[in-house]
């Protein structure tokens, strides 16, 4: 497979509209050749909100693609703030806002507390203790692939075979989530952030009921568990959201709920499409896939420029809490930005050669994890260690993995999402 | 040199803890300990690098005889 790149002056900018989400499943030739354009002549271009039924649509919203402007809007979190909305375009209700967002649209100091509770868990020293169950679970997801692939005449899916249940796996290990419930939350999270697509929400004026369900769904399950961790402490984060206090309080019980859902939907859903966002490009560049093969020295960088290149999360908003000028940028209270990762991942004047996908590439201060600021992933370091381990082990344990048709991307701006991605073993007969 | 944490700020990103664990460990509070405040000369440009990749700007450099506010 090859990539052919777009030359930046055959796109018309008057005819992008950011807020199509089929523009997004379309040819990341063609999206890359637009940031660039953007970057170059409307490093902050307006946009309509797109339409979502039973939501009003707001006034617009910027959008950011140069690094620096997402660096410097990232960075000033008391000027452009989360807590309006982060993970949507449209206002949406207070309650529900925070309820989907948890975190990641709350602001400090109150965002701090809340996720001080948890960050112990996510940093590299207490990650250092499951790295080898992240490798059991990565050798006996290839096991399974390869039993998969053998029952059909060498064939799998990297997303559904490969992909999804390390991520799946390892989340619900950390928070304590038995077996016979993971089927279900990986469904839900992916509903969750499905962007709407209309394959994954059939009726397209049902959405917002459609992802309410789902994510009540997975407040039904965190109540379960959470009466039982209770009772029985364990050692997983969802006893420490039950029994942590923050300033004397137990955290409420829709804080509680909202938290394990972002726990889950960002655990899974992110690292899931790095790692096939990862194996296309490896498909793509096979002289890249190569060089790792034969270098486990690469992985540290390799990995930075898989999250690099995948840049899995689109965007992030942030919204103005006065008047102001950012890099020369007036903009005015209530005013919307949205953070385009992926287009300040590709800026050359940060990135030499950004449209090269090169697994050495040292130094790569991406911000596929976000830019500077006080909503840097929270699970990095993790996600970090998985596409380590599972590239690791794909290309000794897999390599004979053979990517034999184009994906199915996601309809979704908000998360560079792979639905299918077709492969074969060819080892397999 | 002495590295200084600001505790507020801090997000227990453990970004520092991940450059050089044996000088930071996010604590049981989600709020990053300095173990060895005092900047061996040895690791001087990890340090630098630590400080400078703080996500939220939470540590910084004094110098011998700034005041504590850096």
């Amino acid at each position: 497979m090859t990539v052919d790149a777009l030359p930046p002056a055959s796109i018309d900018l008057d005819a992008v509209d950011l807020s199509d989400r089929d523009w997004w499943a379309g040819p990341p030739a063609r999206r890359y050749a637009t940031f660039a354009r953007l970057r170059e002549e409307r490093p902050f271009a307006f946009y309509a909100e797109p339409e979502i039924p039973m939501l009003p649509s707001g006034p617009g919203y910027w959008a950011v693609t140069r690094y620096a402007d997402v660096e410097a809007i990232s960075s000033q979190p008391a000027v452009f703030c989360s807590g309006r909305g982060a993970v949507s375009i449209q206002d949406i209700p207070a309650d529900l806002n925070e309820f989907y967002g948890s975190l990641i649209s709350m602001d400090d100091p109150r965002h701090a507390k809340i996720r001080r509770i948890v960050s112990k868990t996510f940093t590299p020293r207490m990650l250092e203790r499951t790295v080898d169950s992240v490798r059991a679970v990565v050798d006996d997801v290839l096991a399974r692939a390869r039993q998969t692939a053998a029952a059909q005449g060498g064939h799998v899916d990297v997303v559904a075979d490969l992909a999804a249940p390390v991520p799946l796996r390892v989340i619900c290990d950390m928070m304590g989530i038995p077996e016979e419930h993971r089927a279900m939350v990986l469904a839900h999270s992916t509903v969750i952030l499905s962007g709407g697509d209309p394959e994954l929400i059939e009726d397209q004026e049902q959405q917002l009921t459609v992802f309410l369900q789902a994510g009540m769904e997975l407040a039904a399950l965190m109540e379960a568990l959470a009466a039982e961790r209770l009772e029985r402490p364990r050692e997983d984060l969802t006893t420490a959201l039950v029994t942590t206090d923050v300033d004397g309080e137990r955290l409420s019980h829709q804080e509680i709920a909202s938290f394990f859902i972002l726990l889950l939907v960002a655990g899974n859903e992110t690292t899931r499409n790095a790692i096939s966002q990862g194996v296309l490009a490896l498909a793509e560049h096979p002289e890249q896939r190569a060089r790792w093969a034969g270098d486990p020295g690469l992985d540290r960088t390799a990995v930075e420029e898989v999250v690099r290149w995948a840049s899995p999360v689109t965007w992030m908003r942030r919204t103005a809490t006065r008047d102001g000028e950012v890099n020369g940028h007036r903009f005015a209270e209530g005013d919307k930005f949205l953070l385009l990762y992926g287009s300040a991942n590709r800026d050359p004047a940060v990135f030499r050669d950004p449209e090269v996908f090169d697994l050495g590439r040292d130094p790569n201060p991406h911000v596929g994890f976000g830019a500077r600021g006080p909503h840097f992933c929270l699970g990095a370091h993790l996600a970090r260690r998985e596409i380590a381990v599972t590239f690791r082990a794909l290309l000794d344990q897999l390599p004979d993995l053979e990517v034999t048709a184009e994906p199915d991307r996601l309809h979704s701006s908000f998360v560079n999402g792979i639905k299918r991605l077709p492969a074969r073993l060819t080892g397999v007969r | 040199m002495r590295i200084t944490v600001d505790r507020e700020l801090c997000i227990g990103s453990g970004a520092c803890e991940a450059l050089l664990p044996d000088v930071f460990e996010v604590g049981d509070d989600g709020v990053v300990t300095v173990l060895r405040p005092e900047v061996d000369p040895d690791v001087a440009d990890e340090v630098r690098d630590a400080v400078a990749q703080c996500p939220t700007g939470a540590l910084a450099l004094a110098s011998e005889g700034d005041g504590p506010a850096g």
